[in-house]
């Protein structure tokens, strides 16, 4: 039988982008390789009795006309809270930020009277730029080559409303985009580990460190997250992440699509140029009008079609596309729960993120490391533990604890070789990872003993996701968790190739539905939804 | 108070101060130039190492020199600058002691890169054909006065038309290079493209000089980019001014006395004088003022506004922004009077004619430039070097030669304990809308630079590439960007008077919204590196501002 549309991958987008083609009366298969759904939003239970969200444990902006059209409440999804991030200092201080406004502003107080009182300034001008920012989240990028009325009008558009912003704000803008995270916090701040804690969310999931230009304008993110209230657009899932992906996949159910875990696709179908179908790794062919791959391009387009049914520059684009893991996951069950000598207790300030962001140049120097190949002697971690706020994800009394761990580069150098400039894309020194991995999540707890010595004693299990697991097991290509950098170069009209940034590609009837489109990478299902919308002629 | 009222006095005397004020005396305009120093010529100044040995300060290259600079005051007509043809660009210097020249015609350069690599000797001329494309609709912006965003006169539109145009002209492949080459790193730009790390470094550079910018930092591409597109704009391609910068610098000095600019030299500014809100002249540090109708400052942002003007006549926006500018010099000057011609392995006498370039791989840059982050240097620098000398033999007694070599990346104590702001405490700099702008950026770890020992690093690197230059040494001299900021008041020791970041371009250069040569005190102007397009010694910003202030004078 025949499908209108088939749906590779049944990740959060694949199966958000599914929900809406089903919604709009489409015939939907989406076909996932896994037996669970959900991707790298995913909730296993990696150890009896504990359950973790192995790789993305925050949902970031998931959008809300997303929660809305699909009624995700009402298949069981739920975000909590997660209040705060806490900073612990090798000096025996601390910085804690909380959602409460006037409470982080005494912290910060604590550190520097100045940087409080530019807190409130800066909060102020970043929710400015997210709302100039937060439309072109929606839209499908116009193709800035052709003299298409659309195009053009879209970008005259940002145009406009670009020049209709204060020129303050205008500044900001433009240092968003092109400057590094602590140049464009050292206007405003001077607490170093306040700069360094902030900064840090402008490097996750990129090959970058706080001082490399570009990085500035992640930290948009969040506020862009303040906007419709940071409890629903950023938090923790109850059941982890998984439950999200879940949520959506009820929906897409609901609607009417078919979804088939364990169903690894191996090949896409293509006629004269055209999508018809995929063949499935066990051999079964499924026929469809239309092809959507949630997956990222070098799957997509090296090893489910042919090269050579592709065009010689999209095929170069493909292969410049710089994907450049640089992050991995530790994941520990715990018998109880850590206790942090700045800080001694079961306070709220483990109901928050924990990140181990000391100085700018603590952050700095763990690129250094990743630069040439080393994962961090010292890695920026950033710690949550549900269990603290969903009590279902481990026995009672015992905890779960996801560190994200950078820098862990996808290239690990052989130990005790040198090694040669970095090539666009290599393989080469990758199964290395298989040797370092234990001395990897060794250097992650030890970094953690340093602040919280207890540690050591609490851990029942232990799981390491390298970049190279995420590669193997959850299909990111050199384990990159947005499918692909986000740097400037790779956003926008470029992601993920030059003059294929909305959602088509060159084979008709084959669309790409994933982080690797614009606008990228976190649990925000954006590119799902505006796919959807590309295909359905919208 | 001197009695004569000027039409424009320009302040500081290097190549962008230089162009302006004799575009403006060209114009009819009673124009009166001011150098602090005894000396003209800023950057392209050149004085005597040794007796004997004469070498260029600071610049060893022009940027090169923009071509309507040189035809509207007729630089090569009347005032004797000449160009010798420079048919090798650079030489890339390998650590087994081979040599790779990069010509200014693309099929020598292949020719020379089949030894290296089959697959480069095919992709260079390719790419230098697209990089010069691409670069040209850049350069089609050098020319011009940014558009002013919030009211664009017809002046504005016809630039966007004619950059519109000129990026509608390229094909399309190039239409995405150019789009994507700003924002990326240069090492990846280049990685892309070829295989040979020697010459990977090599035209990375390209997009480093002057930088805080590594080879994997983003925004490097733009650098390129903007180095390229001088190319385009400036006179005589494939050749350089007989005499390099110094020579640039007398022949605009003749110029201006041509058409009649008044030059006084050994004249610090002290302060632009402003009544009812409008400049009208300056002080200098002797006490003597002049007047003016107009004021133009060749000196960068950061300086003309934080200590030239008093902050009670700026808005405080206007003051935190400009203090906020990124202006952190990493590069090293040093000049060497060897006793006899340095032995360079693997090259020939031509090759030795223009600069050499050691950086052997994209990972020995990025190494070199992990130090200045926390305020070091690196054991192994990047250095480019030329020997002046040995296309003018004068500069040295006879067997003898100078070594000039320009040395990254090396911080500057000063800048590097309060980031940018330069000497003067940022207190003074600025009186801000809120407390929290009112102290600089502290930078931990900053300490005294080891001159000795790092003038021993460049020296023992130039060693192990000439064997034996170590002992040819008559005479050295180091200048550190500390001392670029004490002795040639760049603030933070930056070259480009500002990092050329995609933030501090065009008309977001030095602020959004000021990117047209005006500052928010009408009758002063801007007119050096610090303004669109601002990028080495081309002459541009001082044309272009030249232009501005001649029609606001008419």
């Amino acid at each position: 039988m025949k499908y209108d549309v088939i749906v590779i991958g049944g990740g959060h987008n694949g199966l958000t982008c599914a929900a809406y083609l089903a919604r709009a009366r489409k015939r939907v298969l989406v076909l996932e390789r896994r037996h669970v759904l959900g991707g790298a939003a995913v909730t296993e239970e990696v150890f009896p009795g504990f359950r973790f969200s192995v790789c993305s444990y925050v949902v970031s902006l998931l959008r809300p006309e997303i929660i809305r059209d699909l009624d995700l409440p009402r298949h069981g999804m739920e975000l909590l809270p997660l209040d705060g991030t806490f900073t612990p200092m090798p000096s025996g201080d601390y910085l804690w930020r909380v959602n409460d406004h006037e409470k982080t502003r005494r912290e910060i107080a604590r550190h520097s009277r100045l940087d409080a009182e530019a807190y409130d300034e800066y909060g102020r001008s970043m929710v400015e730029m997210g709302r100039f920012a937060k439309p072109i989240l929606a839209m499908t990028p116009p193709d800035p080559t052709r003299l298409d009325p659309r195009a053009l009008l879209e970008l005259l558009g940002m145009g406009k409303r670009f020049r209709g912003m204060r020129p303050h704000d205008r500044i900001n803008q433009v240092q968003l985009l092109t400057m590094s995270a602590v140049d464009f916090l050292d206007q405003w701040f001077e607490t170093d580990v306040l700069k360094a804690t902030m900064s840090a969310s402008g490097i996750i999931g990129t090959f970058l460190g706080v001082r490399s230009p570009g990085t500035a304008y992640v930290l948009l993110h969040h506020y862009m997250g303040e906007i419709d209230g940071s409890f629903r657009s950023w938090g923790l899932s109850r059941g982890g992440t998984g439950a999200v992906s879940n949520a959506i996949g009820d929906a897409a159910r609901r609607f009417g699509a078919e979804i088939r875990t364990n169903s690894p696709v191996a090949k896409i179908l293509t006629k004269n140029g055209r999508a018809t179908g995929v063949v499935l790794e066990d051999g079964d062919e499924l026929h469809a009008n239309a092809v959507v791959s949630s997956a990222d391009p070098r799957l997509t387009f090296e090893h489910w079609l042919d090269p050579m049914e592709l065009p010689a520059d999209f095929r170069q684009g493909v292969r410049r596309y710089k994907f450049r893991g640089s992050s991995g996951k530790v994941n520990l069950a715990l018998d109880g729960l850590p206790n942090f000598t700045c800080l001694p207790g079961a306070g709220p300030h483990l109901r928050g993120a924990i990140s181990i962001s000391p100085s700018v140049d603590y952050m700095e120097r763990a690129y250094d490391d990743a630069k040439y190949g080393r994962f961090s002697r010292r890695p920026y971690i950033d710690i949550v533990i549900p269990s603290l706020t969903d009590t279902s994800l481990a026995p009672p009394g015992k905890h779960v604890m996801s560190c994200f761990v950078q820098y862990a580069p996808y290239e690990l150098r052989r130990e005790g070789t040198a090694r040669e400039g970095r090539e666009p894309h290599a393989g080469g020194a990758v199964a290395e990872w298989d040797l370092q991995r234990e001395a990897f999540g060794d250097t992650v707890i030890d970094t953690i003993a340093q602040y919280a010595p207890n540690i050591r004693d609490l851990i029942l299990h232990r799981q390491v996701v390298t970049p190279l697991d995420i590669e193997r097991d959850f299909g990111l290509s050199e384990g990159n968790i947005f499918q692909g950098e986000l740097t400037l170069e790779q956003l926008f009209f470029l992601r993920p190739v030059p003059g294929w940034a909305q959602y088509t590609t060159p084979i008709q009837q084959l669309y790409m539905c994933g982080s690797a489109t614009h606008p990228g990478g976190g649990i925000m299902g954006a590119p799902g939804k505006n796919a959807a919308e590309t295909i359905l002629g919208r | 108070m001197n009695k004569t009222r000027y039409d424009a006095i320009v302040i500081g005397g290097g190549v962008n101060g230089l162009t302006c004020a004799a575009m403006l005396g060209k114009a009819g305009l009673r124009t009166l130039l001011v150098e602090r120093r005894m000396d003209l010529g800023g950057c392209a100044a050149e004085h005597e190492l040794a007796p004997g040995f004469r070498v260029p300060t600071l610049a060893h290259r022009t940027g090169p020199l923009r071509a309507d600079v040189v035809e509207e005051l007729q630089l090569a007509r009347q005032h004797g600058l000449s160009f010798v043809s420079e048919p090798i660009r650079y030489t890339a210097l390998a650590p087994d002691g081979r040599a790779l020249p990069v010509s200014t015609d693309a099929t020598r350069t292949a020719d020379a890169l089949r030894g290296w690599s089959e697959h480069d000797a095919t992709a260079w001329p390719a790419f230098t054909h697209s990089l010069s494309r691409v670069a040209g609709v850049v350069g089609t912006l050098f020319t011009r006065t940014p558009p002013d965003l919030d009211h664009p006169g017809r002046q504005d539109l016809w630039t966007a038309m004619r950059t519109a145009g000129a990026f509608r002209a390229l094909a399309r492949e190039d239409q995405w290079r150019l789009l994507r080459w700003g924002p990326m790193a240069v090492a990846d730009l280049v990685s892309e493209v070829f295989e040979t790390e020697l010459l990977r470094a090599a035209v990375a550079t390209d997009g480093l000089l002057g930088a805080m910018l590594g080879p994997w930092s983003a925004g490097s591409g733009l650098q390129l980019l903007l180095h390229e597109a001088n190319a385009g704009v400036g006179a005589a391609h494939g050749a350089e001014v007989d005499g390099g910068p110094p020579a640039v610098a007398r022949a605009l000095g003749r110029a201006a006395a041509r058409h009649g600019v008044e030059v006084r030299t050994g004249a610090e500014v002290v302060q632009v004088l402003v009544t009812n809100e409008r400049a009208v002249g300056v002080t200098l540090a002797t006490g003597d003022t002049f007047e003016s109708r107009a004021v133009v400052s060749a000196i960068d942002p950061k300086r003309t506004f934080g200590s030239l003007c008093e902050p009670e006549h700026l808005p405080p926006e206007f003051l935190w922004r400009i203090k906020h500018l990124r202006a952190r010099g990493v590069l090293a000057k040093v000049n060497l009077a060897l006793s006899a011609l340095p032995v360079v392995p693997g090259t020939t006498k031509e090759m030795l004619a223009s600069p050499l370039r050691i950086a052997p791989s994209l990972d020995y840059l990025e190494q070199a430039f992990d130090h200045v982050k926390y305020g070091e240097w690196s054991r192994e620098p990047w250095i480019e070097f030329t020997l002046p000398s040995v296309r003018d033999p004068s500069l040295a007694p006879t067997g003898a030669h100078v070594l000039s070599a320009y040395v990254q990346w090396v911080p500057n104590e000063i800048g590097s304990r309060e980031s940018g702001t330069g000497t003067r405490p940022a207190a003074e700099l600025a009186v801000p809308p809120s407390a929290s702008m009112q102290r600089a950026t502290r930078e931990p770890g900053a300490k005294p630079l080891d001159e000795v020992g790092l003038l021993r690093t460049v020296i023992d690197t130039l060693d192990r590439h000439a064997p034996g230059l170590r002992g040819q040494v008559v005479a050295s001299q180091l200048i550190t960007p500390a001392a670029l900021e004490r002795d040639w008041t760049l603030t933070g020791g930056h070259i480009f008077h500002g990092e050329l970041s995609l933030d501090q371009a065009f008309t977001m250069r030095p602020l959004l919204g000021f990117g047209g040569y005006r500052t928010p005190i009408p009758g002063l102007y801007l007119c050096g590196s610090g303004t669109h397009p601002g990028t080495g010694l081309t002459g541009g910003s001082g044309a272009n501002a030249a232009r501005v202030v001649a029609d606001a004078l008419a």
